[in-house]
């Protein structure tokens, strides 16, 4: 039986700022804290770090009936089905796929080539000082004994909800969303949201795609790796079998 | 005794060891990468230690690449009409009859493999060193990892290739990169112009 794929189901509108998913991220993962500045925002940190996997993004937008609309979103690892990372990392088992459908990774495996930075079409990944791959990963070993990720066990209002990805969609239709953000994009995202605006007044993008210049180098150049090489040699034999060596006695010479 | 003619000295035969070793060893990682062969582990430890290799051996190709402008690009740039001829006859490969205009001490495929290698060769150290000296630049990277692997599709056509014409195709060519010296002879039909200009014959 194969285990069905699971999921974040992320609502901005029931999260309240409180930031507790940060801090349980960081208690499980055993992340340390790092010193920021207060640059006049309730924002803290200001971005992904190596030891922060999750972050809660605070955006002030201007309102009509109060003095500010302010929202609140889950910056993390999308988890993606067709991950960008995975497909440009050149070392086996550095990042990976967990049973759960979840993007994890091995530091040992990593080579710290930072490819991934690049190929992530939300910019997550980052790296720590020993220039290893640090991110979300989805708790995986929580989620690999039937745990939910911290995240999501911590959260107090069901802003972060953990569970079979499929359910998690039907559960927000039938609430009233009529889309999910992520249901589709790159094959299906690990970390879904129901937005009650545009995603990009969350800081978040509309259209993500890993970048077509990734996407042609997985698609044409890496077979052409192979077949390349495979044609000239067979070329190469091909014409030593119709035409033979170059000989010197040809005699048409003067 | 066959009289014979030096045609590499002992730098270029050196130089292009060099650069053909240091080429396979790129080229088996670079597959290894490409398509994270699990068994390289076993050729080069481990991935980690690979990228150090790659990225060192890179630094060695390159070198060696620069070197064998010394040697061959005045010729490779020099082009007449008996370069046009030998296209138009194919090099003579494709007939066992067929005839071609009388060549320099390169021939017209010797001179254009030479500038495929450079300019792919060039592409693929450059773009090379951006991946491994700006890590996470996404502009950068991008256009490198192409452009990495653009090259490495052409490099592993031409220089295949260049093994069987060198070898199979043509015999008596490979004494070149190992002795440096041909038979007069051999050389006479096939590098007239040069042995001409060397007052040979």
């Amino acid at each position: 039986m194969t285990m069905a794929r699971k999921a974040l189901m992320i609502s901005p509108e029931l999260c309240i700022g409180c930031r507790g998913c940060q801090t349980a991220c960081k208690e499980w993962n055993r992340l340390s804290v790092i010193k920021t500045r207060n640059t006049g925002t309730y924002e803290n940190p200001p971005d992904l770090t190596p030891n922060l996997y999750n972050r809660i993004r605070f955006v002030e937008m201007p309102s009509e009936t109060n003095l500010v609309r302010w929202l609140f979103v889950s910056q993390r690892c999308m988890h993606c089905d067709d991950a960008g990372c995975m497909k440009i990392c050149p070392a086996p088992g550095a990042l990976f796929k967990t049973k759960e459908g979840a993007v994890s990774f091995n530091k040992d495996k990593c080579i710290g080539c930072k490819l991934c930075v690049v190929g992530c079409p939300f910019n997550i990944p980052r790296y720590d000082d020993k220039d290893k791959v640090s991110k979300c990963h989805l708790c995986s070993d929580r989620i690999a004994e039937g745990l939910m990720p911290a995240c999501a066990k911590t959260c107090p209002t069901g802003a972060i909800r953990y569970g079979d990805r499929d359910s998690l969609i039907d559960g927000a239709k039938k609430i009233g969303y009529e889309k999910v953000y992520g249901e589709k994009d790159l094959g299906g995202l690990g970390a879904i949201y129901v937005f009650k605006d545009a995603p990009k007044i969350y800081g978040i993008d509309e259209h993500p795609a890993i970048p077509e210049t990734v996407v042609f180098w997985h698609k044409v150049l890496k077979p052409l790796a192979y077949l390349s090489l495979g044609g000239a040699v067979a070329v190469s034999l091909l014409h030593y079998v119709a035409f033979g060596p170059k000989k010197d006695e040809g005699g048409e010479e003067k | 005794m066959t009289e014979m003619v030096r045609k590499t000295n002992a730098f270029e035969i050196i130089n292009h060891w060099v650069l053909a070793i240091s080429f396979f060893i790129l080229a088996i990682s670079g597959y290894g990468f490409l398509f994270q062969l699990e068994e390289m582990n076993s050729i080069f430890g481990s991935f980690n230690q690979m990228r150090v290799i790659h990225n060192w051996v890179g630094v060695v190709f390159a070198a060696s690449l620069f070197l064998t402008l010394f040697s061959y690009i005045v010729e490779a740039l020099s082009v007449s009409a008996d370069d046009i001829g030998w296209i138009i006859r194919g090099g003579g490969y494709f007939s066992k009859k067929a005839k071609v205009p009388p060549q320099g001490k390169l021939n017209t495929g010797q001179k254009l493999y030479y500038l495929v290698a450079l300019l792919t060769g060039i592409a693929i150290a450059a773009f090379g060193f951006v991946i491994w000296l700006m890590p996470g630049v996404k502009k950068w990277i991008l256009i490198s990892h192409l452009v990495h692997n653009i090259s490495f599709d052409l490099m592993v056509i031409a220089i295949p290739l260049h093994i069987y014409l060198a070898t199979l195709a043509n015999p008596g060519t490979f004494r070149i990169m190992v002795y440096g010296t041909v038979p007069l002879e051999w050389a006479r039909k096939r590098h007239e112009k040069w042995l001409r200009e060397m007052g040979k014959i």
